[in-house]
């Protein structure tokens, strides 16, 4: 398969500036990566609507879901970290199993959001 | 900061979950102090509570307040007359008689979900003076917009952003609670702070939300428990 041309990274001024949100999930039972993803997705499609999603940039940050501890990261850009954080509180359910989320810290990198 | 959740509910009013989890989830969620709201089945009740929320203090080392709830002009009285053995009154909104009643009556605390079941906001200018007057916070029940979706919550969100710009004009406190029945539905501080900015406050007017605000009406209980406390506005100075 041919290689994609990637493109030239954009100057730091006219990039999107990015927030990450770290949260950490309260459940009975563990949670699994994947029902976690769809049930934000839903989430945020039902409750903004297509046009209002894309305008969040969102993005679930997979590699860094931590199973045990079920603290996984979400990055945004700067204007809808609210947007985000309100739409997480809407989640009380992942399938049969009520869970809570709770944020743990927003910030500009991800090395910020460990050095808690 | 210090925040307040002053709308969880307990056994005597529908609530899922024991006092022990219900503080223990708000203590894990980051919050200072909780109100268990019930609602008023007689006088031994309230002792029969306070031991109870006296011993789950003790063990969480949470600041849990007792809160009762009139769901008609009838409770309402009855629980002004017994205003000194409760910490906060609380008014369920959605009837316009309750919802007037609530914002003219200077011992209410809280009036909650003036919108429930309406398709007005259930507040108009008259009203919300007049909780302005008497100190009436009007609550913006997070329960309400979780457990309803498409249609009606599009008709809640609204309803309260009504509320919050006619609160905002006549300088009425706003107060942001969970309105928990079980202690999985004790939200995040963070997330009722950004729920209350989406809906047209400020960030640092939702902040208040769930600190200043809720702070004020705590300062308030500490006040009317001391014997220097006759009535709303009034208390022995020497």
């Amino acid at each position: 398969m041919k290689q994609q041309e990637k493109l030239k990274i954009l100057l730091s001024t006219l990039r999107e500036k990015e927030r990450y949100i770290s949260f950490q999930i309260i459940s009975e039972e563990p949670i699994i990566y994947s029902d976690l993803e769809s049930a934000i997705l839903n989430t945020f499609l039902d409750f903004y609507g297509e046009g209002g999603f894309s305008k969040l940039s969102l993005w679930i940050v997979k590699n860094l879901y931590d199973t045990e501890k079920q603290i996984g990261i979400i990055r945004c850009n700067n204007k809808s970290v609210q947007q985000v954080i309100a739409g997480l509180g809407l989640i009380s359910r992942l399938g049969d199993t009520r869970i809570t989320i709770k944020i743990l810290k927003v910030s500009g990198t991800i090395k910020g959001l460990k050095l808690r | 900061m210090s925040y307040f959740d002053l709308h969880v509910h307990g056994h005597a009013s529908g609530g899922e979950s024991s006092l022990d989890q219900l503080a223990s989830a708000a203590k894990q969620l980051g919050y200072r102090g909780i109100c268990i709201v019930e609602y008023f089945k007689g006088e031994d009740q309230i002792k029969k509570l306070k031991t109870e929320l006296e011993k789950t203090k003790q063990k969480t080392g949470m600041e849990i307040f007792l809160g009762f709830e009139a769901r008609s002009l009838k409770e309402l009285y009855l629980l002004k007359e017994r205003r000194r053995r409760f910490d906060i009154l609380l008014v369920r909104g959605g009837d316009l008689r309750l919802n007037r009643a609530a914002c003219e009556t200077a011992e209410v605390d809280i009036l909650t979900h003036p919108e429930f079941g309406r398709i007005d906001s259930g507040i108009n200018h008259v009203l919300i003076k007049e909780a302005a007057k008497n100190n009436v916070a009007i609550e913006i029940n997070f329960r309400e917009i979780l457990v309803s979706s498409k249609k009606t919550r599009s008709m809640i969100l609204k309803n309260i952003s009504n509320n919050i710009k006619l609160a905002k004009k006549y300088k009425t406190p706003i107060i942001a609670c969970s309105g928990a029945l079980s202690h999985w539905d004790i939200t995040d501080p963070q997330c009722l702070i950004s729920f209350a900015s989406l809906l047209g406050l400020e960030l640092n007017e939702a902040k208040a939300t769930v600190s200043t605000v809720p702070e004020k009406i705590v300062k308030q209980i500490k006040e009317r428990r001391s014997e220097k406390w006759i009535l709303p506005g009034v208390k022995v100075v020497k």
